[in-house]
This record gives structure tokens, sequence and C-alpha cells, in this order.
């Protein structure tokens, strides 16, 4: 059973002619759609609610922080303290590496 | 005596940079363009010099090339004048990563680089951090090592100050060589315990010389604390985000696979020197302990970043843990039966992400680079739109994320499939958290990607890069795209003689 998971061979090119098969499929789907539709203007602007988009592109895009903010939020009791304990300071880097080399040389002295 | 090349290549890698290291400045007293094209030689030669070793080691096999010595010999305490380099598989894996990064950085800096003054110095540097490194993976002695990782450590501290704004790239450059110091002050010791219990410096000679005594044990943390310090495993990666934000664009993935070479160091001397005489078993594990947590912090860090640079600097300490924790799991199976069974494709898995990463890494930070250099901001809270007018770089950096993010068929993919199989049977908790920080890694690439690229045009950008920029960051895709497309190939014919050249065999 090990043998069989460990040994199959995992090929990108399979994988590449699936893909391209799946599009294919999709082309033929998408082809069947309604011809006599036409674009209409607002085809691709934000929908805000129903409210006109605002005319400022830079409002539009909602990006940097804003991204994922409510999962970093939901784990700020463990990113803050993280985030706290990189503090910039050269002198705590070294600390680190003091205390990383005496906590392995026990390690290694008890276990290895 | 005729000069046998392909034999004295090992020699001729490191001797390349160095020589032309010092041919630039004296070029750029004639012309800026013999400079350039004296750095472009320089590197280009050290490449097919990697190539030639590569070649010879994966098409007949290994040898030793000894500085000092016309035949090897015995290594005994009197053969301390010779300087013994190793060419085998390990070393062609090692090198082949970091000519690949050198050669697109190197190609980046020209357009990058234009308009800067003192531009000998900065191929000096250059070239200087590039003999450094090959020298560190190719040495089999102590001291040498010590010599090298100082080679590397200053030229590349002077890489990261090269463009000074705002004193932020000199702060970063100062805390870079404080650690490395300090670093290295503590390698130097416990390359003078060894020494001093044994008296001989050579790899293989300590190897059968250390008995797992107290001084080795010393010796052994020291060596393996200093080495992840500078690989920027974490607790000690701290200073890495720093310079790999701060340094120049056209140099932080050359910065970064110094990281990359100590590792290769490192795995290197716990295979060789230490492999006998201690419990792999434990260390193993202390392995595995460095990479979860490398993994996890680096992944969590890059979640609360808004700076691109800083956020692939954490994405990048992460990748390191992936490598610490599929060699801890090959290291930890070498006495027992589960190195036939999943101990060995947990080290093929870890060398070839080690190869992989080195090569989008490097994509990924050129791309950054560009993004600084078409906007003047690293901020992603002001980026957006940019795949309206960059997009060759929205294609190289997707190539570059979607790898790292280990999304099929993509080459991190292929390397993560093979980790993500062995440590399951070492215990299927360390693939479930190799599978989430996958997962994240995957979706802080989405937000880089959808902040900086996607959106409406908001007119920051000057427009696509120049073309040896966009030459350089294609160089580099190539190499991804062809990694992705034969991995087995990459695998059998690169990465299984790297294992088998630290003597475990399945």
């Amino acid at each position: 059973m090990i043998d069989i998971i460990l040994k199959d061979m995992w090929s990108p090119i399979a994988f590449i002619l699936v893909l391209v098969l799946t599009a294919l499929v999709a082309y033929m789907f998408y082809s069947l759609g309604n011809p006599a539709y036409k674009r209409t203007k607002h085809k691709g602007e934000p929908f805000i609610s129903g409210n006109a988009p605002p005319k400022d592109v830079r409002l539009i895009h909602v990006g940097g922080d804003n991204v994922f903010w409510g999962f970093t939020h939901a784990l700020r009791k463990y990113l803050d303290p993280l985030v706290k304990g990189h503090t910039g300071i050269l002198n705590d880097y070294v600390y680190w590496m003091v205390i990383t080399m005496a906590l392995v040389l026990i390690y290694v002295y008890i276990l290895i | 005596m005729s000069l046998d090349l392909v034999n004295a290549s090992p020699a001729f890698i490191l001797g390349i940079p160095l020589l032309f290291a010092f041919l630039t400045p004296l070029a750029d007293r004639i012309s800026k363009e013999l400079r350039d094209a004296v750095f472009m030689i320089g590197l280009l030669l050290t490449v097919l010099f990697v190539a030639v070793m590569s070649y010879e080691v994966f098409t007949a096999e290994g040898w030793a090339y000894v500085f000092g010595a016309e035949e090897t010999g015995e290594i005994t305490r009197f053969s301390f004048f010779r300087i013994m380099f190793v060419a085998d598989g390990f070393a062609a894996l090692a090198t082949i990563t970091v000519a690949i990064t050198a050669l697109g950085a190197g190609i980046y800096s020209f357009a990058f680089m234009e308009g800067q003054t003192g531009m000998e110095k900065f191929y000096t540097l250059f070239l200087l951090t590039l003999a450094g490194v090959n020298g560190m993976i190719l040495t089999a002695d102590l001291f040498n090592l010590f010599v090298w990782f100082e080679v590397t450590s200053i030229a590349s501290c002077g890489l990261v100050a090269f463009i000074n704004y705002k004193g932020k790239s000199v702060e970063a450059a100062l805390k870079y060589m404080f650690i490395s110091v300090i670093g290295g002050l503590f390698l130097l010791l416990s390359i003078g315990l060894l020494y001093g219990e044994y008296g001989i410096l050579n790899y293989f000679a300590i190897a059968e010389s250390v008995n797992g005594g107290v001084v080795d044990r010393v010796a052994l943390s020291i060596i393996l604390v200093v080495l992840g310090m500078k690989a920027s495993s974490v607790p000690m990666h701290m200073w890495a985000p720093d310079v790999y934000t701060e340094s120049p664009g056209a140099v932080t993935p050359f910065i970064a696979i110094t990281s990359l070479g100590s590792l290769f160091v490192l795995f290197r001397i716990l295979f060789v020197v230490f492999r006998y005489s201690v419990s792999t078993a434990a260390l193993g594990g202390l392995l595995i302990i460095l990479g979860l947590l490398s993994m996890f912090v680096g992944v969590s860090m890059a979640l609360k970043q808004s700076d691109v640079k800083r956020l692939i600097a954490y994405l990048s300490v992460s990748q390191i843990g992936y490598m610490l924790l599929a060699v801890g799991v090959g290291f930890s199976t070498l006495e027992n039966g589960d190195y036939a069974t999943f101990g060995a494709l947990a080290l093929e898995g870890g060398f070839f992400h080690m190869i992989n990463d080195g090569v989008y890494k490097a994509l990924l930070f050129l791309s950054a680079a560009a993004i600084v250099y078409s906007t003047g901001t690293r901020n992603l809270n002001k980026l957006g739109g940019l795949a309206h007018r960059m997009p060759y770089t929205t294609m190289f950096f997707l190539i570059g994320g979607l790898s790292i993010a280990g999304i099929p068929p993509l080459s991190g993919f292929s390397s993560k499939l093979l980790i993500y199989k062995s440590i399951y049977l070492y215990h299927p908790i360390l693939a479930i958290i190799a599978l989430v920080v996958s997962i994240i890694t995957f979706a802080l690439i989405g937000k880089v990607f959808y902040n900086a690229f996607l959106g409406p045009d908001l007119g920051l950008s000057k427009g696509e890069v120049p073309t040896t920029m966009l030459l350089a960051m294609g160089i580099l895709t190539a190499v991804v795209v062809v990694f992705s497309l034969f991995p087995n190939y990459v695998v059998a014919e690169i990465v299984v003689p790297a294992v088998e050249a630290l003597g475990v065999t399945a």
C-alpha cells in the first residue's frame, strides 16, 4: 500500500492535458449560450448594493490591509504578540540567537 | 602537465569570480561598457564551470579537488595546509541553484542599477558574494568554511547597503553585518573546539574521529544554530525580512541565496561529519521542530505585511521551514528501516524544494523589484491595476507565486508533493500543518496579486520594465517551467545524486 502511495507518478503533462480538455469542454458550454446577448455599458462595473460606482477608480479597488482583514482580525490574539516580538532591535536578534543556542545545547546534551 | 579543466572546475568556480571581481574596477577605468562586459563574462564563465562540474558529476562520478597537494592522499593532522573541495551530486545541486539565481540577478542588475554611481564596486561585491557562497558549498574544510562564510557576509553586507534610502538600507546592512559577525565568531569557536580536540579540519577526517563527546555536542549545537541563523530559520530569522526588504531589488534574490547556501552547508556537515556520532532520530527531531516553527511563524508574519518585499521575505522564511522539515524527517529515519520506506523520499523532496525555492523565490523578488522600479512604492495599500501596463511582470509574478504556493502543475507542487507524501508517513499531523501553511501561502500570493496587479489602472506605473530586466525574469520563469514540466527527470538526474552524495542509500 505504502509503495503504491509513494511510487505513483505525478505527471504535469497529463495534468495540463486534462486542464486543456476541461477548458475545451467549458468553451463548448460557453458557445451554447445565447448569441443574441449584447454587452451593456454597465458590464464589468462593480456592484455596490445597487449604488452607482464612484468616479474615482482608487475607491473601486479594495486592497492592501483590507484584504483578509476579517481573517487577521480574528487571529489578532495570536498575531499581535507575534508582531510585537519582531521589534527590529538588533540586540533582540542577538538575544534570540543566544537563547536558541542555549536551548539547542540542552537538547543536544540530553537527547543526542 | 596539462591543466585538466574538468578536474579543476571546482577551483575555477571560485577563481573566476574572484579574478573578475578585481578586474571590473580596472575595466571601469577604461569604459563603462567594458566594465559591464567583464562582469558578464565573469558571471557566464562561472556558470559554465558549474555546468561542466555538474555534467561530469552526473555522467561520471564525483571527485575531490585538493589545493596544496597533487594527490588527495591521507588527511592527517599534518596535512592541514591541504584544502579539499568536493565535487559531488550535492555540490552540483547547490552550485546549480546559486548559478541560476546569480545569472538572473546579474542580468537584472544592468538596467535596475543604471544611473547609480560606483557600479564597479557593486560588480566586485556581487562577484565576491558569488565566490563566497560557492566556496562555502564546495569546501570540505572547516576553517576554509569560516573564511568563505566571512567573505560572503562582508560582500553581501556591502550589496545590501549599496543604494542608501533614508538610511534604511544602511541600518539593514548594519544589522546583517553584526549578526553575521557574531555568528561567524561562534562558528570559529566551534571550529576551534573541534580542531583542539582532533587536530584536523577536514570534514571526512573529523567524521572518523568524532565520538559524540561533550566537545562534539557543543560544536554541533553551535554550528547548527549559526548556519540555521544564516539560513533564516525561526527564531533566528528576524534579520532576514529587514535585509531582504531594504536591499537593492536586483540583489535581493542573491542575498536570499546566501541563506540557502548556508542551509546546504548545514546539511552537508550534519550528514558527513556528525551522522555516525549522534542519535539521528533526535537530531532529525530538532530539525523538524525548527522547520515547523519557521513554516508557521514565517507565514503568520506574512499575513500582517503590507510591504510587498517584506511579505515575500516572510514567505521565504516559511519555505526554509519546508526544507528543514523534510530533511529532518529524512535524517531521523537514517538509523531505522523507515529510511527505505519514506526517509529517502523526504530527502529527495527537501532537496528538490531547495533548488525550486532558489529559483521561484528569485523570480518573486525580481518581480517585486520590477513593481518598485515602475511605481516607486512597495506599499500594497497604494498599489493596484499594474497588469494593465506591466503584462509580462504580471505573468512572471503569477508563475513564481503559484509555484511557491505549491499549485499544480508548477515545480513547487512537485517538491511539496514529495514532502507531503513522506512526512505523512512519519506523522500525519506534520503533513496537515504543511498543507495548512501552503494554503495560507496561496492566499497571501493571491492577496499580493490582487492588490498589485488586478483592479482598475491607478496610473501608478511608468510602464513595463526594461528588456534586460524582463529577460532576467524570463530566464528564471523558463527554469521554473522546465522544472514544472519534467519533475521526474530533475529528481532522477539532479536530486537523487545529491542524496546519494551524502552517503545515504535506501
